[in-house]
């Protein structure tokens, strides 16, 4: 190996590099810090996901392997990265305010999440099981400790319990897969498996490890059957940590499911019935579960599985309409989710908590514009024109309308009328009912930020698709 | 470039909802909503003058690529028949702003932005040449709609807000997987005209007949998926009666015009019978559930059941006769109809019940105003001199050419709008005044006038010289016709 080559791979994880170097650094630092400093931590680990973005814009020019096969740093990275970026950054906007009121001091909070970003990050760029392994590892350790971060909260220790048990099973579920798989095919590289694969795709034991691996990345997406743990994780983690949740490591999984099933394991494709039929069943247990939720927390845990069955029905289409249907999914999705997720965290202050729906009632008389902002979040998640949640579910179903799926696409939108169903009471008890307390929501400028960022987003997409559908579609792998 | 004509008309309400949202003042929002909307009306004006009307072709066409990467462009156009409706629109937009001028008395401001938006998104539909710019502006009109139902409703608005969203948004969820099909059968394009060229084969054409049909049913609404339209009526406040029933319900018309019938002829032949059945049941058995209603707006919303029943029979008996009657029956209806509620809403402000039994004798104490009431009652029976007249004659002699049965059905149904109409009408305005009239009425002021006359003008205009509204669609209804039975008759 010469300096040259070590420098290439370096150059290519220069963002990872950054975030990581940065987290170590803010690390040490926060625990030199007296109390009431948080704002300079938040404004660091902003600095740091800049850096780490600009860093990634001006690699982001060619395809650069590195590490004999094990990560790569091409636009498809590159789009996932960005979507991680926006998800980081706007959570740490939505902390400031929100650690103050539930009393998270701690500087490791922030330092948590640039590790869970790095490792989202090193998943977005792997191209060999392992290396998928070692950022899912990373991001997942730090997600358990962020969702127990409440430590005085018993509802917030025993999510965090209930994730680190069965996130520990899923990942030995993985492992085993992944292990079967070098068993088999004598690599763990994925263009290698690749090549191994389309000789024979019925070999049995190549079908069992399928599972295996299937079974382990679609636990992190919280598709069914492996979506228990959604809804208790999600309403006992600070919401900070769970608008994170719903939109980074989510997309972080589907990329790795991209690369995975959409290159090598396309072969295979007998086993396609598999996510198929988990792409409908998720989307309609999220949906339909989420009718009968008062919580507002569960409801839109439900909601994101239901979000994520009907993403796994771009990964069902397949093909580069497919793929890039997923990856404007999961941006558009990073938008609007973020953005009901910030007003539920401006909701919480004082001894208001802002979890339960009925605590909404009336919050359209009292300030019109934040009403508006969820309406506009609520119906884009409904996907209701012309916000962009529309777009993003019509070029899911065009992507399955092309392969010929017409049925399954028949299903996806009904499934989404039946959700729609519960964006829809949400509206209404903010728009129909008579308030019942006067609200203080938390608004502090980073706040505002966070929601006028989304909602720009939100709407923007909506009405100006073209940029960002062109930028998916040329971030297909290979571009 | 030619100046934007239509896009001006499209935008000016959307200019106008962002100007209100400045303003605090709620006189300053309903002068500046009318404003907003009659100089809207006056650009539609403009546009039906300059409207050639010897061609069938789109005029005022304005294209744009909006996400070319698949095929989406912004493009706007009008023919002869999406001329009247964009017409139809502008007019009742600044009738729905008079109308709701001392009704709406909370939240005036956020009212007239939904309804201003409300109007943009209808316009767009009737103007959009591009089949996803269609489908957004007419499923994003759910947003509007249901708040002006749900927020400024009655007492049941939350029920009929609800289930008046979930229908539409069901029929029309197949709706769009219906046009993905067509997208790519149709050669990747959103163009309604290139979609309209080509011939798909019969199989593709049927599940897309039914696909369309949901969608456009509901919104008709056609019996059987009629039921949220009487709650959604009834608890609408009277600006929203009107733009359901003067614009919203002629959408599914409209989409058989547009879509079924020149995009899949053969399919529509075919299923033409099944069609007028279904025509010919929405007109006797809401001509029968109007006759059991003491409701007064929930009889004139069975009525628009059975009267949009003539509608589609005009249209699926496919001749001239018939798709003329049928066109201009959605405009009649629209005026008619929204005068009607109108008129529902000036006497519901008076005296806070819609009960028929609680009337009698307005005569006496109102004159102008049973007087045009009269004037609208009778055009909604179809009396000669009227607008509908017209319209109805040209549907029945259009209905029975096609289908004898259900052209005799169709007469049976217009006995019965007249039994319900002047039933109503001889217990709200004739006779003495009944127990539960303790209300002192004042009869029409002059917002109310200003409001009711445009429209009586238009029953009558219609009514005795329907020759220029026939004129406006002629060409376009010829075109096609002869599109629909070429490419049709190889069933």
């Amino acid at each position: 190996m010469t300096g040259a080559v070590l420098f290439q791979w370096v150059l290519a994880s220069l963002p990872e590099i950054i975030v990581i170097t940065g987290a170590c650094i803010l690390l040490i630092l926060g625990q030199l810090m007296r109390d009431g400093q948080d704002h300079w931590l938040v404004s660091a680990s902003v600095a740091i996901v800049l850096i780490a973005a600009l860093a990634t814009l001006m690699l982001a020019g060619e395809v650069r392997p590195a590490y004999s096969g094990m990560f790569v740093a091409d636009r498809f990275a590159v789009f996932f990265k960005f979507v991680f970026y926006l998800a980081t950054v706007l959570t740490f906007l939505l902390s400031r305010k929100y650690a103050d009121i539930e009393g998270i001091g701690s500087s490791e909070y922030y330092v948590m999440l640039l590790f869970a970003l790095s490792g989202m990050m090193i998943m977005a760029s792997s191209t060999d099981l392992l290396s998928i392994y070692v950022g899912l590892e990373l991001m997942v350790l730090c997600t358990y400790v962020l969702t127990g971060f409440l430590r005085h909260e018993r509802r917030s220790n025993e999510a965090a319990l209930k994730y680190v048990i069965l996130g520990a099973v899923s990942t030995g579920i993985f492992l085993y897969g992944v292990s079967l798989v070098y068993g088999l095919t004598g690599t763990t590289q994925l263009d290698a498996m690749a090549a191994a694969v389309s000789g024979d795709p019925f070999d049995p034991g190549l079908l069992l490890a399928v599972v295996f691996i299937v079974a382990g990345l679609v636990f992190k997406i919280g598709a069914v059957p492996f979506h228990m743990w959604v809804p208790d994780v999600y309403e006992g983690a600070p919401t900070t940590v769970t608008a994170f949740m719903s939109v980074g490591p989510k997309a972080a999984g589907f990329a790795v499911i991209l690369r995975v099933f959409l290159n090598p394991l396309v072969a295979a494709s007998d086993v396609w019935i598999i996510v198929a039929v988990i792409a409908v069943v998720t989307a309609a247990l999220g949906s339909f579960v989420a009718l009968v939720q008062d919580n507002f927390k569960r409801l839109l845990a439900y909601s994101s599985i239901a979000h994520a069955g009907f993403a796994t029905f771009g990964v069902v289409a397949g093909g580069a309409d497919g793929v890039a249907s997923v990856m404007l999914y999961l941006l558009i999705y990073a938008f609007m989710n973020l953005g009901i997720f910030g007003a539920v965290i401006m909701m919480r202050n004082g001894d208001f908590s802002g979890e339960v729906i009925e605590d909404y009632a009336g919050f359209a008389k009292s300030h019109p514009g934040l009403a508006l902002l969820m309406l506009i979040y609520l119906f884009s998640l409904a996907g209701i024109p012309p916000t962009a949640g529309f777009f993003a579910k019509f070029y899911v179903l065009v992507a399955l309308v092309e392969r010929g799926f017409v049925f399954l696409a028949v299903v996806a939108v009904l499934l989404s009328a039946v959700a729609a169903y519960f964006y829809i009471r949400i509206v209404m008890v903010i728009y129909m009912r008579e308030p019942e307390r006067a609200f203080e929501p938390a608004l502090t400028p980073l706040v505002r930020t966070t929601l006028f960022c989304t909602a720009a987003g939100t709407i923007g997409i909506g009405l100006f698709p073209a940029w960002f559908l062109r930028l998916a579609q040329q971030s297909v792998f290979g571009g | 470039m030619t100046f934007p004509l239509l896009s001006l008309i499209v935008f000016l309400p959307v200019a106008g909802a962002a100007v209100l949202m400045c303003l605090r003042n709620d006189d300053a929002v309903r002068w500046t909503a009318l404003g907003f909307t009659m100089a809207d009306f006056a650009f539609a004006v403009a546009m039906l003058a300059g409207f050639d009307t010897t061609t069938h072709e789109m005029q005022f066409t304005e294209r744009y690529p909006w996400v070319p990467a698949i095929g989406i462009t912004y493009a706007l156009g009008v023919d002869g028949i999406s001329a009247l409706f964009v017409f139809l629109t502008a007019l009742l937009g600044w009738i729905c702003v008079l109308a709701s001028w001392v009704a709406i008395d909370r939240k005036v401001k956020e009212f007239m932005v939904a309804l201003l938006s409300m109007q943009a998104l209808m316009l767009g539909v009737f103007s959009a040449l591009d089949l996803f710019l269609f489908y957004v502006c007419w499923e994003a009109m759910l947003i509007p709609m249901y708040l002006i139902i749900g927020v400024w409703g009655g007492a049941g608005r939350v029920y009929a807000a609800f289930k008046f969203f979930l229908y539409t948004l069901a029929g029309s969820l197949l709706f769009l997987i219906g046009v993905i099909v067509l997208y790519f059968h149709g050669g990747q394009t959103f163009d309604i005209l290139a979609l309209t060229a080509q011939d798909l084969p019969f199989d593709v054409q049927s599940w897309l007949f039914f696909a369309f049909l949901i969608a456009f049913a509901v919104k008709v609404p056609m019996v059987p998926v009629h039921t949220w339209l009487p709650d959604a009526h009834v608890q609408a406040p009277t600006a929203g009666s009107i733009i359901l029933a003067g614009v919203l319900l002629k959408m599914g018309a409209y989409g058989f015009l547009r879509f079924s019938l020149p995009m899949l002829p053969e399919a529509s032949v075919y299923y033409s019978t099944l069609m007028l059945a279904l025509s010919a049941l929405a007109i006797v058995y809401g001509g029968l559930l109007a006759l059991a209603q003491d409701d007064l707006k929930k009889l004139v919303a069975y009525s628009s059941i059975s009267h949009m029943g003539f509608v589609t029979m005009g249209i699926f008996s496919l001749n001239l006769r018939g798709l003329e009657g049928g066109i201009l029956q959605m405009f009649n209806h629209g005026v008619t109809t929204g005068a009607l509620f109108l008129f529902v809403g000036v006497i519901y402000e008076r005296t806070h019940t819609r009960s028929i039994a609680d009337y009698g004798g307005l005569m006496k104490v109102a004159p102008v105003y049973t007087g045009f009431l009269a004037l609208f009652t009778l055009s909604s029976m179809a009396l000669p001199g009227t607008n509908s007249f017209v319209g109805e004659l040209l549907v029945l002699s259009g209905g029975f050419a096609a289908n004898m049965a259900v052209g005799t059905a169709a007469v049976l149904g217009a006995l019965l709008s007249a039994a319900y109409l002047l039933g109503m009408y001889r217990k709200v305005a004739l006779g003495p005044a009944s127990v539960g009239a303790r209300y002192e009425i004042r009869d029409v002021n002059v917002r109310e006038m200003a409001a009711i006359l445009p429209l009586a003008v238009f029953v009558l205009w219609v009514g005795f010289y329907p020759k220029p509204f026939l004129n406006v669609i002629d060409a376009s209804v010829k075109n096609l016709l002869t599109e629909v039975h070429d490419k049709g008759s190889g069933q």
